[in-house]
């Protein structure tokens, strides 16, 4: 305790330089997840959205924590300043956006937070972008190259995001929204008794974690009409927005799915197919 | 209890992953560099030289630009600042990436250029690839030269070096070793022992000229840095120049349009102003005319029914008379004659002296407008009286004919739903 209000006492003082900023911030990290999951948790109170139980704990943490973390790297440069109060206005900024986080009640159980956690890394991380792709519809690196009808070197780059993901992504992902490996195995065996019931459910999540999570690109949320699609296959344009979108809505991944590789897909279209591990 | 511990292994697990930060990325350096402007992708950054640099040019503020590695890690970032310039220099590893952030009240501008680290090697392969320019950012013309000396004087010191290695692993190998006797003449390897002298020497000459080179190349590289730098801040002053000078030119345009805006604009009120009053006299002159007219009507009206009267009046003047003679013998007779003669007192009262009308009462259709109703009234020559429980009171110069029958012609009209003579 003494520690911590000493840690506490320094980051009320002024820091001038990004040295001391760092000095200072690094040896009081749990006073600040601390102060930041306060302010979450008071925000989610205040709107509604708070029950007492471990995932909503968990919840509060997880986002706390992305707070900490880009405030460590962007508050440097706000030299000279206080960081605690440097902190709160930080965590303040985020929280008066209309919606700072995809809050739904479905979304914190085990399933909910697999997905939402997935889908929220997809926006940061090309690994997960890709991988999720495997997740929803068990997709591999062949037919996420044919679906989204991507050239030879951008072809390349999808197995190398594919095998980093599976060395250690995925598992790195799993410890940041703090499933453990009960709730994994719980996951998988549920899959394993009733796959069809899981899929239904985790497609009503998916759809509400995409829909949130496309805002976050808004040069890539419009979803396109079929013809569109066909011209932008067919004149080899938006390799990115073709990557990124048709993970990210499933009506437009089936709207699209048989127009890359000049119709050479046989299968059926792409349905939620639920795979939990990588 | 469970639960408690469940929660404090998953804060401890974060608490760790913010202390290790950005080394818990599995990428290398080959791999690109996304660009975060506003927490929104942007863009990416490669390394290896075809993306080095990133420039994005916002409407809005610039509040800060996060850097990310392909498996989401959070390299690096920079806060904007209100208005002005910001700069920050990212290491990552033993390569760097330098942020710029510029705001104006116009919006806001990010620069974002990928510095690897110098690599021997890749200056040599580089080089003799032809693409030494991409190593330094893209303005390494000035370094190749040195880039190039140093990398000939690496070549040839490379193989000196195998060349005395060669040799020294040849005489190792030898079977025969004779010490040396003390002439020149019984020491055959003496002469190659001078020669080994020479080229260590040159040896050393060619280290020190590399070393020398190498720091020449170390200050240009400096200077270069620094030259980008002041270029980055030149072509940002000249982007706030040239929005500034936007700024004014739309400033001025802007109050020119203003200014005639606003001349046009009292213009055309006072004009509607004097095309209201205009209409409005024109109403009222037109109300005038039309009112007049109706009373030129009605005037016309009179003096037609005042000459059918005056002859209504002569042609009764010769019956009065008759009657008058047969009273002297007749009183009765001709009383009774008088009072037979003489039309009923309504009637007499209507059309005696010429001066009074017939006056009847008028129930219209429901829906009649009062200009309906004028206008039936004005046909029929007469004047509206008062109004009472829905009846309207009409006074008219009644024709020469029956009552009765002038009624029946009365109802006969479409607005008119009822009739009466009295009240």
């Amino acid at each position: 305790m003494s520690d911590r209000t000493g840690d506490s006492g320094r980051l009320e003082l002024a820091v001038s330089t990004p040295e001391e900023f760092d000095r200072v911030v690094s040896q009081a990290l749990p006073v600040l997840l601390e102060r930041a999951r306060n302010y979450t948790k008071r925000f989610m109170r205040e709107t509604g959205q708070w029950c007492d139980d471990t995932a909503h704990e968990k919840f509060t943490l997880r986002w706390s924590a992305e707070y900490v973390e880009r405030f460590i790297l962007c508050g440097r440069s706000e030299v000279p300043c206080r960081p605690l109060f440097l902190l709160d206005s930080f965590v303040a900024k985020q929280h008066s956006q209309p919606d700072p986080f995809c809050y739904h009640p479905n979304l914190l159980t085990p399933l909910g937070r697999f997905l939402d956690g997935l889908v929220a890394r997809a926006v940061i991380s090309r690994d997960a972008l890709i991988a999720l792709y495997h997740h929803c519809y068990g997709m591999g690196p062949r037919d996420v190259i044919a679906v989204t009808g991507l050239n030879d070197s951008e072809s390349q780059r999808v197995y190398k995001n594919f095998q980093r993901w599976r060395d250690s992504g995925w598992r790195r992902t799993m410890n940041e929204i703090g499933l453990t490996d009960a709730e994994l195995d719980e996951l998988i065996g549920h899959q394993e008794r009733h796959p069809q019931r899981l899929n239904h459910e985790a497609e009503q999540i998916i759809r509400l974690a995409q829909s949130h999570y496309r805002k976050s690109e808004p040069d890539h949320y419009p979803c396109l009409l079929r013809s569109q699609w066909e011209e932008m296959f067919s004149e080899g344009y938006g390799c990115d927005y073709r990557l990124w979108h048709l993970v990210l809505c499933m009506d437009c991944v089936q709207t699209a799915w048989d127009l890359g590789c000049n119709g050479a897909i046989t299968g059926d279209k792409p349905r939620v197919e639920l795979h939990v591990r990588p | 209890m469970e639960e408690e511990r469940d929660l404090s292994e998953y804060r401890a697990r974060l608490l760790n992953g913010l202390e290790v930060g950005a080394r818990r990325s599995a990428c290398d350096s080959s791999d690109s560099i996304q660009v975060f402007v506003n927490e929104r992708r942007a863009g990416q950054l490669d390394g290896r030289g075809t993306d080095a640099t990133f420039q994005l040019y916002n409407d809005t503020r610039i509040n800060n630009v996060q850097l990310r590695s392909e498996d989401g890690v959070l390299l690096g970032g920079l806060s904007g600042p209100e208005y002005g310039f910001r700069t920050s220099r990212i290491q990552l590893s033993r390569d760097a990436v330098e942020l710029r952030i510029h705001n104006t009240a116009q919006g806001g501008s990010a620069n974002v250029v990928f510095m690897p680290a110098p690599h021997r090697w890749r200056w040599l392969w580089q080089t003799f690839s032809g693409t030494a320019d991409t190593a330094i950012g893209g303005r390494a013309a000035a370094v190749v030269p040195g880039i190039r000396i140093i990398a000939l004087t690496q070549a040839l010191l490379a193989i000196i070096v195998l060349g005395l290695a060669a040799d020294r692993i040849t005489a190792w190998l030898t079977p025969e070793r004779t010490p040396p006797t003390g002439t020149q003449a019984e020491a055959p390897w003496a002469a190659p022992l001078v020669e080994v002298a020479k080229l260590e020497q040159q040896l050393g000459d060619l280290a020190r000229m590399q070393a020398k080179t190498a720091h020449t190349v170390q200050s240009q590289q400096q200077g270069m840095a620094q030259l980008q730098l002041a270029i980055a801040k030149l072509s940002s002053t000249q982007e706030t120049v040239a929005s500034g000078m936007q700024a004014i030119k739309l400033e001025m345009e802007k109050r020119k349009k203003g200014g005639g805006r606003e001349t046009t604009h009292m213009t055309r009120l006072l004009m509607s102003k004097a095309q209201m009053e205009q209409e409005q006299l024109e109403a009222q002159i037109h109300s005038l005319t039309v009112a007049n007219e109706q009373m030129a009507k009605e005037m016309a009206a009179l003096a037609q029914h005042n000459q059918e009267l005056e002859k209504k009046l002569r042609s009764a003047e010769p019956d009065v008379s008759k009657a008058s003679v047969l009273d002297r013998d007749h009183p009765v007779i001709a009383q009774e004659v008088e009072v037979s003669q003489q039309p009923p007192r309504s009637q007499i009262a209507e059309a005696g002296g010429n001066a009074q009308a017939f006056l009847f009462w008028v129930n219209f259709s429901e829906g009649t407008t009062q200009e309906s109703i004028a206008q039936w009234v004005s046909e029929m020559h007469g004047s509206r009286g008062v109004v009472n429980e829905g009846w309207q009171e009409v006074r008219v110069m009644k024709p020469p004919i029956p009552t009765d029958r002038f009624l029946e012609q009365i109802r006969g009209a479409q607005i008119v739903k009822a009739v009466r003579v009295t009240r």
